[in-house]
């Protein structure tokens, strides 16, 4: 984004006592909400998430009124969005739906600057945002500038739909299951960059899904509706997770809540346990001492304290200089952006106890265990939401071999 | 087939087949303006299709003579009788085309459209009227063709372009004025029917792959 363009922060959005009723209870009927009130504060991810038919889009389209509520209000900023021109007030709220919507007899250059063009922007203004807008979303404008919507692939259209939106800054979002017409992968990928986006942008979002785990993942507040358009509890994921309000809320966020917890720390935040480390030619006698009784191995690392593999206890020789021939290369590396449920999943998929964490140049950090993981999802104690440490790229890899580099890679968020 | 009244006459064939062309785009004009009125009716208020609908069927089943027949005595044997008549027949089909082509978008286009803060105007131009550029292309050539082919009965009141030509060939046995009306009136029928499909591509470049 280009630092010319004047950023709008995210407004607060409250939703004050609205409820929508419908008379007719026909087949596509959208759900009818009951009372729902509570607030977006500026900047945040709120996720509205629950079956279908509890009243989830139905309170996402009250807020750039494609629905009129029954009763209620909803405030932007502190002023009620019914006393304003309605034209007016949806060109300000950014709008994204599943479906995507792109008009199929425009070009993407077009379709991404449709509201500047409603805004009355000149021209010339409106091609640089358009140039602007395509590279924010990792489309090369020169590439796709004058391509039709029919002519790209689901994920490229859905991320031109989120560029569409963002084209005027406007405060607010809504986004209707963005990412649910594609496939998981790709899903997994656009969520990770939305993500990363909002960081930068910290719009104040309003974001629909039935999908309890993008909630999670894409929320700083989540709000669980249940049929009938109630909202059952309100609060960041991490105390949706840890103490749902009632038997509605835990059965709908799954048996296997723990886990998902997990999901929401990362490496980083725990403790690291460190371990006796050595380096190919240390004396072997000193380097035994070292080593903890509780976690009988030596890990053998590099001069630049990159692991190259361990020596159990019990292979250690008393005397002599360490050779990297005794190392066995075996734990998956994570770096700290790794989410827990993710290092333990790998952790027990590699059927070993320990995890080595190192840091952007591969330096070993200290090591983390599936025992450990499993204590922090007992105890419930969870610190974060935010990441820690921006910039450094979830990934994490499992190598079977780190002496020769050979191994796999996953890409995790 | 008779060469040099052909020659002879080159003048005439071409001015009857420029008046050919005239009623025609006249009707066709004419028709497509009603028709674009009925069209929005219909799509801002449903309850306007079945008496449009039945108007226009009506007009529609009525035979091309008799409706001629019916109209001289009011509006006499004139250019604007032959266009009443001629306008009648495009009706049907251009209100239904372009009412299909309006209904035709997508409603998640329509929902984007309407989410993104276009007013009703807006809307009707810039999305929903260049989508349905297919389907009232598609109207605009039954309709021509079929106009073109019927202006030959409008000679019967005194109009008619090539259908004079015809129509006076039968009186006087000339049968090379017959085949001359004949085939010039198929070679414009052809001449409409891919102008338009020309220029209903040129209209819709997103339509062409790539």
């Amino acid at each position: 984004m280009s630092h010319s363009t004047q950023r709008a922060p995210g407004a607060t959005v409250e939703f004050e006592r609205i409820s929508k009723q419908y008379d007719t209870r026909a087949k596509g009927t959208p759900g009818a909400v009951n009372d729902l009130s509570f607030e977006v504060p500026a900047g945040k991810i709120c996720v509205l998430v629950g079956p279908s038919g509890c009243g989830k889009t139905t309170s996402l389209k009250m807020v750039n009124r494609l629905i009129e509520p029954t009763s209620g209000r909803i405030l932007l900023d502190g002023v009620d969005t019914a006393t304003r021109d309605v034209t007016e007030l949806r060109r300000r709220i950014g709008y994204v739906i599943q479906q995507v919507g792109l008009f199929p007899h425009q070009t993407i250059g077009e379709n991404v600057v449709v509201v500047p063009r409603l805004l009355g922007w000149p021209a010339g203004r409106r091609r640089e945002r358009a140039e602007e807008l395509l590279e924010l979303v990792g489309l090369d404008p020169a590439r796709y500038r004058d391509r039709y919507p029919s002519q790209l692939s689901g994920g490229e259209r859905q991320r031109v739909g989120v560029a569409r939106a963002l084209a005027a800054d406007p405060p607010v979002m809504l986004m209707d299951e963005p990412f649910g017409a594609v496939d998981p992968i790709v899903r997994d990928r656009l969520q990770n960059e939305f993500l990363r986006l909002q960081e930068e942008l910290a719009k104040t979002i309003l974001f629909v899904t039935h999908d309890i785990d993008e909630a999670i993942k894409m929320g700083d507040l989540v709000a669980v509706m249940k049929s009938g358009g109630v909202l059952a509890q309100y609060g960041p994921p991490s105390e949706i997770l840890a103490a749902p309000a009632d038997d509605f809320v835990a059965r709908f966020v799954g048996a296997d809540r723990g886990l998902k917890r997990l999901s929401l720390s990362r490496v980083g935040d725990l403790e690291l346990r460190q371990v006796a480390m050595a380096q190919p030619g240390d004396e072997a006698a000193g380097a035994r001492r070292q080593i903890d009784p509780t976690f009988p191995y030596l890990l053998l690392i590099d001069r630049e304290r990159r692991p190259i593999g361990w020596i159990a206890q019990d292979r250690c020789p008393s005397s002599g200089p360490l050779s990297e021939d005794l190392a066995v290369p075996m734990s998956p590396l994570f770096n700290r952006r790794a989410t827990l449920k993710d290092a333990l999943s790998l952790l027990l998929d590699s059927d070993v106890q320990a995890g080595i964490v190192v840091d952007r140049r591969g330096a070993t950090l200290g090591i983390v265990t599936a025992d450990e993981i499993a204590e922090q999802m007992r105890t419930g104690e969870h610190v974060v939401a935010a990441d820690p440490f921006p910039g450094e790229e979830a990934a994490l890899e499992v190598r079977s071999g780190l002496a020769d580099g050979a191994g796999v890679e996953a890409a995790v968020g | 087939m008779n060469w040099n009244w052909i020659s002879s006459n080159v003048g005439a064939i071409a001015d009857a087949a420029l008046d050919h062309v005239v009623l025609t785009a006249l009707a066709v004009g004419i028709g497509f303006a009603i028709s674009f009125l009925f069209a929005l009716l219909i799509h801002h208020d449903r309850r306007f299709y079945s008496p449009i609908s039945g108007i226009t069927g009506l007009l529609y089943t009525i035979p091309s003579l008799a409706l001629l027949a019916l109209l001289t005595p009011i509006t006499g044997l004139s250019l604007l009788t032959a266009e009443i008549a001629l306008v009648s027949y495009t009706l049907l089909i251009l209100t239904r085309h372009i009412v299909a082509g309006l209904d035709g978008v997508p409603r998640e286009i329509d929902e984007a459209a309407v989410g993104m803060g276009y007013d009703v105007g807006g809307r009707l131009m810039r999305v929903d009227l260049p989508l349905a550029i297919p389907l009232i292309v598609a109207g605009l050539r039954v309709a021509t063709v079929t106009t073109i082919g019927l202006v030959m009965v409008t000679a019967f009141i005194g109009e008619g372009g090539l259908g004079q030509l015809m129509l006076r060939g039968f009186n006087f046995r000339n049968y090379t004025a017959v085949y001359v009306g004949a085939i010039v009136t198929v070679g414009l029928a052809i001449v409409a029917d891919l102008g338009l499909i020309t220029a209903g591509r040129l209209a819709t470049p997103w339509t062409r792959p790539r």
